[in-house]
């Protein structure tokens, strides 16, 4: 049927033709972590796991924003939208992740000012058009959006906006998988890397985890077929015995990345210490704008310190997104906790890992 | 903060729906024709068997390529009735105005509405108008109901579905949602996104003539394709497989939910519906839906199986294997 949407990459013989090969090369036990949420949704929604030999385990590692942001941030995003004339700007995701008392969602149906954008320049606009309102932005995520989200401050600062500024619980990929190589009991024998962050990352950023852990890394795109053929990579470097660093998303990313996008990050973010959410302070994994756009920090303009908040009692994401449990390891999974009440941010984010078990199987 | 309040997520038509109207509706109104929960109520007054039902829409914005909130509210009210098998004939029509709607898009929305009736062969025979001061309601709202009579052999309900019956879906999926939710963002493609919204009551009576056996008709609207098959599941105790290679979608559709996330099985049609036939029947009600005006891209989607009541589950493009769960959580709303 002339209508119908077929991909090459989603073409069912060719997937059906690597999942045969993937079978017959694998013969060890091994556990693959995707480190992206995108991965994540893709591997569930295309049922990828229910074909993969019984040894190939994938681990979904801390790879969707939301899932990774700490409570106290949580909180302190709660915490903007009971501010009297303030605009909370937030990606779709965060809305539903409880913080210590409360979420975005309630605090909208208490009467909060919180809007759902699908990037940080919708967010731009509204301060453009709420000049007598404070818009805060919720800056979630990874290399992917940050530039985006410094490119926003540059249109603020272009559009003379003073009532406009972000909260950064932004975050770093590869200093992750640093610290995840360095846990105690974590077992991992291959990285499926990102996908959209390399693009802009490109493969050289995890040269240092590559060849400092001697794991085996592939760079993979997002349709069934790019996912296969990395496991298929990670399945004959772990068969060999030769880790490799592969790129199997030529047709998107680079050795350097998008150099560009690089370049406005860094020039209004420089590197900090952040918190991960069950996996606790990584150094130099995140980003704070620098001193000079200061004035469009959240945090210092509302002087919000919020304090280091336990996660909620019981709850695994942490130990989750480090491979160390699976969602149905939680003793609150779908019992206390179902996407309609959620208790931790695995549940509520689309790309959560315990949202996607939930769904999916 | 402790106080229960009404969330957005009540109104998405998927889990927290269900469990509102299970919960607080339900056990307030309680009654058999309530408690069968399917599209419209079948009554039988002094013997013959109406099919009553009614909706309320507050799409925003109000005017979308392909309709407007007008046709939209009238086919809708037509599709639910057709959907008990039963051919709409009278309306009413709830409008509430928000002080302020320019009176050239009020006629507008009027005119459009009194075509969609004209097209379907119903009358609007009944109706009542309220205005609310600026800020109270979103331009406007509106609610319209229907009744029509079901012919006395014919009994379809989202409790009838058998294992072996097979399951057509009359055209592309996600059409509508897809082009509410483009409209709304100021989201530019350059491509034919259109709504769906259109009468499906001639295609179910030439069904319904064919004296072919149906089981179960739905229109697939809030929710989506994968809630509604989720209802039907649970209603009639089976599980459902679908088969993903058959989804029918079109391509700047699947481009947009690719683009923001999501998933085309939970968005709304206005103008599809499924049939579960027995297999025997099942050629000849896909030749009859083909035939149809609005059912050209009809295809044969999955079917009834005997395993594990309740689930729907997706046979991948990989061949994998994987649920279709309810939609949890409000993807879009005021889709309709
Ligand atoms: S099931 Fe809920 S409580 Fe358990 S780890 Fe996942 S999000 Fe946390």
């Amino acid at each position: 049927m002339a209508l119908k949407y077929v991909e090459e990459y989603r073409d069912g013989t060719l997937a059906r033709d690597l999942v045969k090969k993937i079978h017959s090369v694998s013969k060890k036990k091994l556990r693959l972590m995707e480190v992206c949420g995108t991965h994540t949704t893709s591997i569930f929604r295309h049922g990828i796991r229910s074909v993969l030999p019984k040894g190939i385990t994938l681990l979904s590692g801390p790879g969707c924003p939301v899932c990774v942001t700490a409570q106290k941030d949580i909180d302190a995003f709660v915490a903007f939208a009971r501010v009297k004339n303030v605009i909370v700007t937030t990606f779709g995701d965060l809305m539903k992740v409880p913080g210590s008392s409360s979420s975005l969602t309630k605090e909208k149906a208490c009467g909060a000012d919180v809007r759902i954008v699908y990037s940080v320049f919708d967010a731009v606009n509204i301060a453009r058009e709420n000049k007598d309102k404070e818009v805060v932005f919720c800056g979630v995520g990874f290399e992917t959006t940050i530039p985006t989200i410094a490119a926003g401050i540059l249109m603020g600062i272009e559009g003379k906006l003073d009532n406009f500024s972000i909260y950064s619980a932004n975050k770093l990929t590869p200093p992750a998988l640093a610290a995840l190589m360095e846990t105690d009991g974590v077992q991992i024998d291959g990285f499926i890397l990102p996908g959209h962050v390399s693009v802009i990352t490109g493969t050289d950023a995890y040269r240092g985890t590559f060849e400092k852990y001697d794991i085996p890394s592939v760079i993979a795109g997002f349709e069934p077929i790019d996912i296969l053929q990395a496991i298929l990579l990670l399945i004959q470097q772990n068969e060999a015995g030769k880790p490799a660093l592969e790129n199997a998303y030529p047709r998107a990313v680079s050795h350097a990345g998008n150099v560009k996008a690089k370049q406005i990050m860094n020039q209004v973010f420089e590197v900090c210490n952040a918190s991960w959410r069950g996996i606790g302070q990584i150094p130099s994994s995140g980003m704070e704008l620098k001193k000079e756009y200061q004035r469009f920090d959240a945090a210092i303009k509302f002087a919000m310190d919020m304090p280091d908040v336990p996660e909620p009692k019981g709850c695994a994401c942490g130990q989750i997104l480090m491979g160390l449990k699976t969602p149905e390891e939680c003793v609150l999974y779908k019992k206390k906790c179902t996407p309609m009440n959620p208790v931790g941010p695995c549940m509520v984010s689309s790309e959560g890992s315990c949202a996607a078990f939930y769904r999916y199987s | 903060m402790t106080e229960e309040k009404i969330l957005l997520d009540h109104g998405s038509g998927g889990k927290v729906s269900h469990s509102m109207f299970s919960d607080i509706i339900l056990p307030l109104f309680e009654n058999p024709e309530l408690s069968k929960q399917d599209d419209g109520a079948v009554l039988d007054v002094k013997g013959t068997k109406l099919a009553f039902s009614t909706d309320s829409y507050v799409v925003d914005p109000i005017f979308f390529p392909g309709g407007n909130i007008g046709d939209l509210a009238v086919n809708g009210t037509i599709n639910d009735i057709s959907m008990c098998g039963a051919n709409p004939e009278f309306i009413s029509v709830g409008l509430i105005l928000e002080e302020g709607l320019p009176i050239k898009d009020f006629k507008l929305i009027l005119e459009t509405m009194a075509a969609a009736a004209k097209k379907a062969g119903v009358k609007i025979v009944t109706g009542d108008t309220k205005v609310v001061p600026k800020g109270k309601a979103d331009k406007i709202f509106i609610n319209t109901s229907g009744i029509g009579v079901i012919p006395p052999n014919v009994n379809v309900s989202g409790s009838n579905a058998k294992p072996g019956d097979k399951i057509i879906i009359s055209g592309t999926l996600a059409d509508h949602g897809i082009t509410v939710l483009s409209t709304r963002e100021g989201l530019k493609f350059d491509s034919d996104i259109k709504t769906d919204s259109a009468p499906l009551n001639k295609m179910v009576q030439s069904i319904i003539q064919s004296n072919c056996d149906v089981h179960v008709l739905r229109d697939p609207t809030r929710g989506g394709l994968g809630t509604t098959l989720n209802e039907i599941a649970s209603q009639s105790k089976v599980s459902i497989k679908i088969d993903e290679q058959s989804l029918p979608i079109r391509g700047p559709v699947q481009g947009v939910c690719e683009l923001l996330g999501f998933d085309p099985l939970y968005i709304a049609n206005e103008g599809k519906l499924i049939a579960f036939v027995p297999q025997k029947d099942a050629q000849k009600i896909l030749e009859i839906i083909q035939q149809d005006e609005f059912g050209k891209d009809a295809v044969i989607i999955g079917e009834v199986i005997d395993k594990d009541p309740g689930k729907v589950f997706l046979q991948t493009n990989i061949g994998g294997l994987r649920i279709i769960d309810m939609l949890s959580g409000e993807q879009l709303p005021r889709i309709c």
